[in-house]
């Protein structure tokens, strides 16, 4: 990689981060999850994922998570450029953003909380309430509605007890509906957290809420 | 002046400077291009998607109000194309709209409602049912009605960048989007959102204080200028059943550009007072005060003013009177063999910027004329309340004229040793008690006349409002005054009283009304007409 010549006039030169190894990007101790500091600064901003354990209270860019917020900020030459990759942080800490994290984010950017909501507010993925343990989102765009979602989703409701957007009794579930997850060739298609189950039919849906409780039963 | 470009807009040949943009240049010969999201005075982000013309050439319609002006440019903005875009995009505006106009505020001024009786469909063939938010109270003055915006984002523009506190913004997305706050903050405490309201192309940002008091068609609309501070804002009253039901801002780039603040906006309550001197008061010997017609009572102030002989005069002016009157009550006092000329005035402590326009600026003399007092001679006494400063005229024992100032910070017995006492002013006030002449004036709402600002910059006001009966402008009364005392030409008119003053003092030398026009004249510079 360090060879390529200097052929295209916006290649900034190598930075070094296409040369590096899974370790290192994950971080040393990886386990099959990042670490809570973010790993490499190239990737510490993206992928974002979900804490089983929510604390709506927790505090927000703490010990790790003070580190990875200073690796985000290395990556924008403006502090406002952040502000995506610091309210996936809020919400993998506290597991929805709400006003007053909002609040905290526009204060830590030199925003108005105002711009803040409205960012926020724009992308789907920030939830701006609280959700389960484990966020259950089914496709019910165009391919998987045809492949059958709307039976997927009603299955999932009935097996987690909840209703749509609900959080269920037990706070491990919230089921929601999203628009196309981009897995049209394998519908229908569930994102659960961060990670995505495709070709789900209603009869492997018991399976996966059983899996799902036990890994909250076993502290995973 | 830059380069000029030319190009032909709907056959029309127009020579703009580079740079402008189609839409501007439009205007220059007459074409009105449907926008919401452009305002002259902000960016444009081209996302309301009405302006977009036929640019013959371009692979597609532009939107008019972003794309600059070119050499041999063809456009059209009456083709079937942009006709047709057009139809497209007020059906689309109209699929959540709720078409509630019988019981909107704006209904009758409203972009979204002309734009769509002008071009739009006769009906939507939208089958769904429509959204609803309802509304929501942004604080201040600022309803909103959510239902009814289309999205153009002047208002959050307004507050990012003319106002640059960016308390609004857009929450949500797509057909769910709303403009909101940040959920209880609101816009309280900022000093211009009323601007928010104006600059609103339909019924989605109204006025708490105007809402539901008049329909648009019913108000007259008359060219004015703000009295509440010396900055002098070009604004337009409002008016219905003969009050003042709310002030607009009037585009006049020299001084306010398309803006005021919310303090002048609406601090009109005091203009539709009520109570009012009624008739020209005469006090006769055993010390009552009755009512007299005005040529029986300039007559007896002529026998009074004749009995006392010429001497040293006490004058008390307003600064909320005009140029005009401010230039006859100083001929009258010369006439009368001179003397101190005084006036009080409340100024406070900080200015408030508009950042984004920051000539523009709620000035720290509330008063609209303290400039033209200065100039005409006056003496500002007292302290920043306005109060205070006439301990020698309160004892004077010659002739006392007083303007307008209520004297409401005076002792009773101001003025009791006074040979010759006039008062001049619109309402009874505690400076009327010991006048022996009390004359009716009409306000600046219901008279002619100019004001002079902070800059110096001398413009023009109309009459909004009928006074009532007897009252008369204070430059008609002096003028007449001073015209039977050194056998000259009464004014009979503003214009004539303000020529008197420009030959007078040398400040308003060679201005005349026809120079200052709508747009005010900085004295002693003759105003011109620019081409751009």
């Amino acid at each position: 990689m360090s060879d390529v010549p200097l052929k295209n006039p916006g290649w900034a030169g190598n930075t070094g981060e296409f040369d590096l190894t899974e370790e290192q990007i994950r971080g040393e101790d990886f386990i099959g999850e990042r670490p809570l500091h973010g790993g490499h600064s190239s990737v510490s901003g993206t992928m974002p994922y979900m804490l089983i354990e929510k604390n709506p209270e927790a505090e927000l860019f703490e010990g790790e998570y003070q580190e990875r917020l200073k690796k985000i900020l290395t990556r924008y030459p403006k502090k406002r450029a952040a502000l995506l990759p610091v309210l996936s942080m809020v919400q993998e800490l506290r597991g929805h953003v709400s006003p007053e994290s909002m609040d905290r984010v526009a204060e830590l950017l030199d925003l108005s909380p105002a711009y803040v909501r409205g960012v926020a507010t724009f992308y789907t993925m920030y939830n701006k309430r609280p959700v389960g343990r484990h966020l259950v989102q089914v496709c019910t765009n165009i391919s998987c509605n045809l492949c059958g979602a709307d039976e997927v989703l009603a299955a999932f409701l009935e097996c987690t007890g909840t209703e749509l957007g609900e959080i269920s009794e037990d706070g491990d579930f919230t089921v929601i509906e999203a628009e196309c997850l981009a897995a049209c060739g394998f519908p229908t298609c569930v994102q659960i957290n961060s990670r995505y189950f495709e070709n789900v039919t209603p009869a492997d849906i018991p399976k996966i809420v059983e899996h799902l409780r036990a890994q909250v039963k076993g502290g995973d | 002046m830059a380069e000029l470009v030319t190009l032909t807009i709907d056959g029309q040949e127009v020579s703009v400077p580079r740079g402008t943009t189609i839409l501007e240049a439009a205007k220059k010969i007459g074409k009105q291009v449907p926008h919401y999201c452009y305002h002259p005075g902000m960016s444009s982000p081209a996302m309301c998607r009405l302006c977009l013309v036929e640019v013959e050439g371009a692979p597609k319609s532009m939107p008019s109000c972003v794309t600059a002006v070119t050499e041999d440019q063809i456009v059209h903005t009456e083709s079937k194309q942009a006709v047709g875009n057009r139809e497209g995009v007020l059906e689309f505006y109209l699929v959540n709209h709720p078409l509630d106009c019988p019981i909107c505020d704006m209904s009758g001024e409203c972009d979204l409602q002309d734009y769509v009786h002008a071009e739009g469909r006769a009906h939507g063939r939208s089958e769904e049912p429509k959204r609803v938010f309802g509304r929501d109270d942004f604080g201040g003055d600022v309803l909103f009605y959510g239902d009814r915006c289309v999205m153009c984002t002047r208002c959050v523009r307004f507050m990012n960048e003319v106002e640059q506190d960016e308390r609004l913004t857009v929450v949500e997305r797509g057909n769910r989007s709303v403009i909101d706050t940040f959920f209880e903050e609101g816009l309280e405490g900022t000093h211009w959102h009323g601007n928010i309201i104006d600059i609103c192309p339909v019924g989605a940002l109204v006025s708490k204080e105007f809402l539901y008091k008049a329909r648009a068609w019913d108000l007259e609309h008359t060219p004015s200028i703000c009295p509440s501070c010396s900055q002098g804002c070009n604004i337009e009253l409002h008016t219905r059943d003969n009050l003042i039901q709310r002030i607009k801002p009037r585009e006049n780039l020299e001084v306010n550009g398309w803006w005021m603040c919310d303090y002048g906006r609406h601090n009109h309550g005091w203009m539709n007072r009520g109570i009012r001197l009624e008739d020209p008061l005469v006090r006769t010997l055993d010390g009552a005060a009755g009512p007299m017609r005005w040529r029986d009572a300039l007559e007896q102030l002529l026998q009074h003013v004749g009995v006392m002989g010429e001497g040293r005069v006490k004058a008390v002016a307003t600064p909320f009177a005009s140029n005009e009157d401010l230039g006859t009550l100083a001929e009258l006092v010369g006439t009368l063999g001179g003397g101190d000329m005084v006036y009080r005035s409340v100024r406070v402590e900080e200015e408030v910027v508009l950042k984004g326009f920051p000539t523009l600026a709620r000035r720290k003399d509330l008063a609209p004329n303290t400039n033209g007092a200065e100039l005409i001679g006056f003496t500002r006494v007292g302290d920043d309340q306005a109060a205070g400063g006439l301990e020698d005229i309160a004892k004077h024992d010659g002739i006392v004229i007083i303007m307008g100032d209520e004297l409401s910070d005076q002792a009773e017995d101001f003025g009791q040793e006074a040979g010759l006492f006039v008062y001049l002013g619109d309402q009874q006030s505690p400076a009327a008690s010991n006048a022996h002449f009390v004359f009716p004036l009409t306000t600046f709402a219901e008279q002619e006349g100019s004001f002079t600002n902070i800059a110096r910059r001398v413009q023009r006001f109309s009459p909004a409002l009928e006074p009532s009966s007897m009252a008369r402008p204070a430059w008609l009364i002096l003028g007449a005054l001073a015209a039977e005392l050194n056998n000259g030409d009464a004014p009979r008119s503003a214009a004539d009283a303000f020529s008197g003053l420009a030959r007078r003092v040398e400040a308003f030398a060679g201005l005349t009304y026809q120079d200052i026009g709508i747009r005010g004249a900085v004295v002693n510079e003759t105003y011109v007409l620019s081409e751009s």
